[in-house]
């Protein structure tokens, strides 16, 4: 300590008093900008070393036939053709897509639904809690228990029963499985994403809204001119956060086939994430290195455009209050 | 529908404090917020509420069926247990090798949260404090990162790792835990040091801190809500997570929670379908959170929200 304090004694007698002030900052951002290496360094490296390195590895890896072992086979871009003329991906990126755009749909009107009757409802804080919890367990956990709710003897048969209804569809049959996984994404997944609109919505300062009953606006022009454009913000991000987290599902997709018999699930519930895993390490067929990582590189990709997308048209008017 | 009710009993106190009404119109129902009271809103009010009742009823369910044995679950799954049986929970404690998985989990959970959070911290705090085009480069190198899923780095991350004998090993899962959490982490706590008041720092400057000594025994302490929720987060997202286990380890002895609970499921298709088991094994998986979030919530949803809409 002494060091520092008697170096800047020394360059501050003889300096004039603006300049001290200018002196003085510089030394404070030059100590700090030592630092660089020992605080920057280590999660620099981490990241570089476990994550980057490996993300450039897979785009190597994808360029190549591989089985894990033995000699790599330079073949360009023939894994990504390979790819798509393989039925079993072509429908894996189609499910991925599906539970993109389509649970996504359903999941941002149900989440907006439910801000817009949550804004000014007693108790909103329980129930907001409550609708939260969800995001925190893991996805398996959902897909173990739809296993058990929908298995022929459980819980949705033994309640269609009084109603009627002997002989309910076959629920986990491979050709359902799918849709059901959908339903349970967007049944789990709606209370995460209505907190964080809860969020943008609740910054929204009260007297908007008493400016919108003094002028009179109705509940829709409130919504089409109050509430949507103060949060569309909100809705650009949560987007986004859907974009990313939806091309990484794979437990519940993982055990919702396992529960209901073979190890590896059904392929019509396969997603990407489900395709590159099985097609490198199942341990069934010869692991194909090169075409898993294609695959996983075509949803990174996927994102890639999504987010740039999005962000270009949510850009708009990010008004400022 | 009695729950609609709620607002209008609910009132009475209001007049009865006439000390501060202003504090009380401020938590957010003003009359002048208040929606008219239409059929579709009370349809919207009552669909939330069945789905706050379902929720709970669906892990109290989850929880009580832990109890009963497998052939009562099957034959009546509405049952409630007869009385607390533990013998699940002890089944699947010994024979199914819960107890090594839920150490292996704390332990992996526990040391690679806290490695993340110190090793984000100080990153964190530099790129919040410092000013340049190099800082700004390796922000958005770090914010890079969110965007890649974990089925990209997957296998380069396997062949890596299995160079240097790290498959198979919690060590190595912890290592590839810490680097994934970097980027949120990073972007996290940059947001953070940034909320905070440079004042202070200013002032110990001055008083001759060195600026390491200024972001030990100024910054952090400043910090503490922001690190310990950025901690939470992390703990929650490798308690949970499943890919990169179930890639990266292969005995079971090193099992974490979510494979042995993927291989459990597994096994029944063999040995049988115990259901007392397999809801004993996901009340482990489960309650653990929902302990943290009722002791932490507010953290939680405030680091997992806040965060995203600025």
């Amino acid at each position: 300590m002494s060091t520092t304090i008697g170096r800047r004694a020394a360059t501050d007698s003889p300096a004039p008093a603006k300049k001290q002030k200018q002196g003085q900052g510089g030394s404070i951002d030059r100590q700090r900008r030592k630092l660089l290496m020992p605080f920057v360094g280590p999660a620099f490296i981490f990241y570089t070393v476990l994550f980057i390195v490996p993300a450039i590895g897979a785009a190597w890896i994808s360029l190549h036939v591989w089985a894990g072992s033995g000699p790599m086979k330079f073949v360009g871009l023939q894994n990504y053709a390979r790819v798509f003329k393989d039925d079993l991906f072509l429908k894996s990126f189609g499910n991925t897509l599906l539970l993109l755009f389509v649970v996504g749909a359903a999941i941002f009107i149900l989440a907006f639904a439910m801000t817009l009757v949550l804004r000014d409802m007693a108790g909103k804080k329980m129930v907001r809690n409550v609708i939260f919890f969800p995001h925190l367990i893991n996805a398996l956990v959902f897909g173990v228990l739809a296993g058990f709710i929908f298995n022929p003897g459980g819980m949705v048969n033994t309640l269609l029963k009084p109603l009627g209804i002997t002989e309910p569809p076959a629920w986990l049959a491979q050709e359902n499985i799918f849709p059901l996984i959908m339903a349970t994404l967007v049944a789990t997944t709606t209370g995460y994403f209505t907190t964080i609109l809860m969020a943008g919505v609740d910054r929204i300062p009260p007297y908007f809204y008493e400016d919108c009953a003094l002028a009179g606006a109705t509940a829709f022009q409130r919504l089409r001119y109050v509430i949507l454009p103060l949060t569309w913000d909100v809705f650009g991000t949560c987007a986004v956060l859907w974009t990313i987290s939806s091309i990484k599902i794979f437990e519940i997709i993982w055990v919702f086939g396992g529960s209901s018999g073979a190890g590896i699930p059904p392929t019509q519930s396969w997603t990407t994430a489900v395709y590159t895993y099985v097609t490198a390490f199942s341990g069934q067929s010869t692991p194909a290195y090169g075409a898993a990582t294609a695959s996983a590189i075509i949803s990174l990709a996927l994102v890639s455009v999504l987010v740039v997308l999005l962000r270009r048209a949510m850009r708009r008017d990010a008004v400022e209050f | 529908m009695s729950t609609l009710t709620a607002p209008t009993t609910k009132t009475p106190p209001e007049p009865a404090k006439p000390a501060k009404p202003r504090a009380r119109n401020h938590r957010g129902v003003s009359p002048a917020l208040r929606a008219e009271n239409n059929v579709i809103r009370s349809i919207g009010v009552f669909v939330l509420w069945a789905v706050v009742v379902i929720s709970i009823a669906m892990l109290a369910w989850m929880v009580l069926q832990a109890f009963r044995d497998t052939r009562a679950i099957l034959s009546d799954p509405w049952g409630m247990p007869a009385t607390f049986d533990f013998s699940n929970f002890v089944r699947a404690w010994t024979v199914s090798d819960f107890a090594t998985a839920t150490f292996n989990s704390v332990v992996t959970t526990g040391i690679s949260s806290f490695l993340t959070v110190a090793i984000a911290a100080p990153a964190a705090y530099y790129l919040s404090r410092v000013e340049s085009r190099l800082t700004g480069g390796l922000s958005l190198y770090f914010i890079l990162g969110l965007g890649i899923p974990a089925q990209v780095i997957l296998i380069p991350l396997f062949i890596m790792l299995n160079e240097v004998n790290l498959t198979d090993s919690l060590i190595g899962l912890n290592l590839v835990y810490i680097a994934m959490s970097m980027p949120f982490t990073v972007f996290l706590l940059t947001a953070f040091f940034r909320s905070l008041p440079l004042e202070m720092e200013e002032a110990a400057a001055l008083d001759g801190a060195s600026a390491l000594r200024t972001f030990v025994q100024i910054t952090l302490p400043l910090a503490k809500g922001g690190i310990l929720t950025a901690f939470v987060l992390q703990v929650v997202a490798h308690w949970n997570e499943t890919l990169l286990a179930l890639t990266l380890i292969q005995s079971t002895e090193k099992y974490t929670l979510p494979v042995a609970l993927i291989s459990f499921v597994q096994q029944q298709t063999y040995s049988g379908a115990d259901w007392g088991g397999l809801f004993a094994g996901l009340c482990i998986v489960v309650l653990p959170m929902l302990i943290i979030y009722v002791w932490l919530g507010r953290r939680l949803t405030e680091g997992l929200t806040l965060g995203m809409g600025k």
